[in-house]
């Protein structure tokens, strides 16, 4: 111990050190976090309004239909991209952690799309996918043959521009969490004689499965609120709920604040309700102990 | 018996310490694959590769493209009107801000980031479970919610929106700074602090020569982290910033937005594309310091 070599610190003064070292990061992130659902709660239910006095209401919760749609589409989105890009995150994790020239390829292009802005992606798989797009050219078919993936009843674009990105994020958050405690039991399990199927289902899966849900809870809930991707690429009806929230928030019309406000709300509901489940998922897993 | 310097191989020392595992590096193939398992092993990385590598393709082929059209497989003018149109529209002065925003994010967030772990790991920390929750959650918060509040009380409380725009980007950036630099003192040895300060050095002479040396590669990765957070960052600096501040992300939007804009859209996306890149090589190469090595 530190403290026992130089001079004996009480326990107190210890916790005092630690709190004042913790502080300049917990004020602002409560502040903005508090602060920011806060405030969208009360303005949600009609207590900060722009003119007029404060009066409790759940008006703007009230267009349940348009809602429900806004939240199954935005809902359906992430649950989509996010296994895409778990399945090809974990299998790229792999392939990086096995070692071979290949591994160290795919690893640096992962890290590549990792450090890529969302929005660049988005312009890039539009540029990518449209009907003069350079994979329709690429594979010569002709813009009124080629289906509509940017802007169509399908969200393939936007689907395909999440699962790009947060495969690379899964797989990188795989590969720096594990990746020295798996090759020791991998290779363990292999000089026991286990064969390669055997240590992908029963090694490497299970030592992996702990980081792979909190990366894909983290996918998750980025997908779920994120806005410029679905924006860019996305039909214009129906939104998901953060187009929606945006549009209305700049809409002329005062009674929409508060709208935007409550698809916040039900935003953030949403996204604690699916990370409650992947903690509660995680602590079931022995490997994490 | 005579001891000579000749029995310490330093050479082999030195090579044995670069070869030591750390945590993050990749291992090392455990059996020669044959046959059908050697194709389906140089497939699936072919696959992987061409599934990350991609979406860079339309980038290289519409940055340099003066005129394209639909069925043509390649540009058929080559030519720099895309970056004229970029220049034109603002671009040098949008990437000047995405760089200082993203700095400045960077400098705040990584010194929060590392004191509040440094705190976390110590483990005197009252509620400190509580603590790690709180700054871990603006990475599951879905951005617009907070943004749509936090812009009402930002606005009523006259805050500059530029420093508006900073504040809220480094409560998203410390959760990364935060988790990343948890698992650099994860792995720290209070050892060498003690020993310094055993040796009489002073508690500020044990920061900089012994501590800070000592996690340098992760506070690079943290910085690294935050810079992303704020080099990416589309929405806050649209609502927060209310149009006083133009980052790159910002006119690569609107250009998107019109039609026939590819070329200039392509050079605005590479200009966002590369920074990042080149300092991702510099950091992966800040590899974990070698206490025993001379200099």
């Amino acid at each position: 111990m530190t403290a026992a070599l130089t001079r004996p610190v009480r326990p107190r003064r210890r916790h005092l050190r630690a709190a004042l070292l913790v502080l300049p990061a917990v004020i602002p992130v409560a502040f903005v976090v508090i602060g920011g659902v806060g405030t969208t709660l009360l303005q949600s239910l009609g207590l900060m309004p722009l003119v007029g006095s404060a009066e409790l209401s759940t008006a703007a919760f009230n267009d349940s239909d348009e809602l429900l749609t806004s939240a199954l589409l935005s809902l359906s989105i992430a649950v989509v991209s996010t296994a895409i890009a778990a399945v090809i995150g974990f299998f790229t994790a792999v392939l990086i952690i096995s070692g071979n020239w290949g591994g160290r390829i795919v690893g640096a292009l992962g890290a590549a799309a990792v450090t890529v802005p969302h929005l660049v992606g988005a312009a890039t798989v539009g540029l990518l996918l449209s009907d003069s797009g350079v994979l329709a050219r690429l594979f010569g078919v002709a813009p009124d043959a080629w289906p509509a993936l940017v802007a169509g009843p399908t969200w393939f674009a936007v689907i395909a521009e999440y699962a790009w990105k947060e495969s690379a994020f899964i797989a990188l958050i795989i590969v720096g969490t594990l990746a020295t405690r798996i090759t020791s039991y991998d290779e363990t399990a292999a000089v026991l004689g286990a064969h390669r199927f055997a240590r992908l289902r029963l090694v490497l899966f299970p030592l992996a499965a702990p980081s792979l849900l909190v990366a894909s809870a983290i996918a998750f809930a980025y997908t779920l609120g994120s806005y410029e991707v679905a924006w860019m690429l996305g039909q214009t009806y129906p939104e998901p709920l953060s187009v929606m929230a945006l549009r209305l928030f700049n809409s002329a019309s005062l009674t929409a604040r508060p709208e935007a406000a409550a698809i916040g709300v039900i935003t953030v509901v949403l996204t604690a309700v699916v990370v409650a489940a992947a903690m509660l998922g995680l602590r079931r897993m022995r490997a994490w102990r | 018996m005579t001891l000579s310097t000749s029995n310490v191989d330093v050479d082999r020392a030195q090579r044995i310490q670069h070869e030591r595992r750390m945590p993050g590096d990749a291992g090392r193939p455990l059996s020669q694959s044959r046959g059908v398992m050697r194709t389906a092993r140089i497939g699936s990385t072919a696959l992987m590769s061409l599934w990350f590598a991609l979406p860079f393709l339309p980038l290289v082929l519409w940055s340099f493209a003066n005129s394209w059209s639909a069925p043509d497989l390649l540009p058929m003018t080559l030519g720099v009107d895309g970056l004229t149109a970029a220049l034109a529209n603002g671009a040098v002065a949008a990437f000047g801000d995405s760089l200082l925003l993203s700095l400045i994010v960077a400098a705040i967030a990584t010194p929060l980031g590392a004191m509040a772990a440094r705190a976390l790991s110590r483990r005197t920390l009252p509620f400190g479970r509580l603590v790690s929750v709180l700054l871990f959650s603006p990475v599951l918060l879905p951005p617009f919610a907070a943004v749509l509040g936090i812009n009402v009380v930002l606005l009523r409380a006259w805050v500059p929106p530029e420093l508006g725009v900073i504040l809220v980007l480094v409560v998203v950036a410390i959760p990364y700074t935060t988790f990343s630099m948890r698992v650099a003192y994860a792995a720290y040895d209070d050892g060498f602090d003690e020993a310094a300060r055993t040796l009489g050095a002073t508690s500020r002479f044990a920061l900089w020569r012994i501590h800070l040396p000592l996690i340098a590669p992760a506070l690079a990765r943290s910085a690294f982290l935050a810079f992303l957070v704020g080099w990416s960052d589309y929405l806050v600096t649209l609502v927060v910033g209310g149009g006083q501040l133009v980052t790159l992300p910002l006119i690569i939007a609107s250009s998107a937005s019109g039609i026939g804009n590819e070329s200039s859209v392509a050079v605005l996306s590479l200009s966002a594309v590369i920074p990042p890149l080149i300092l991702l090589a510099f950091v992966s190469r800040a590899r974990n310091l070698n206490p025993g090595k001379q200099s």
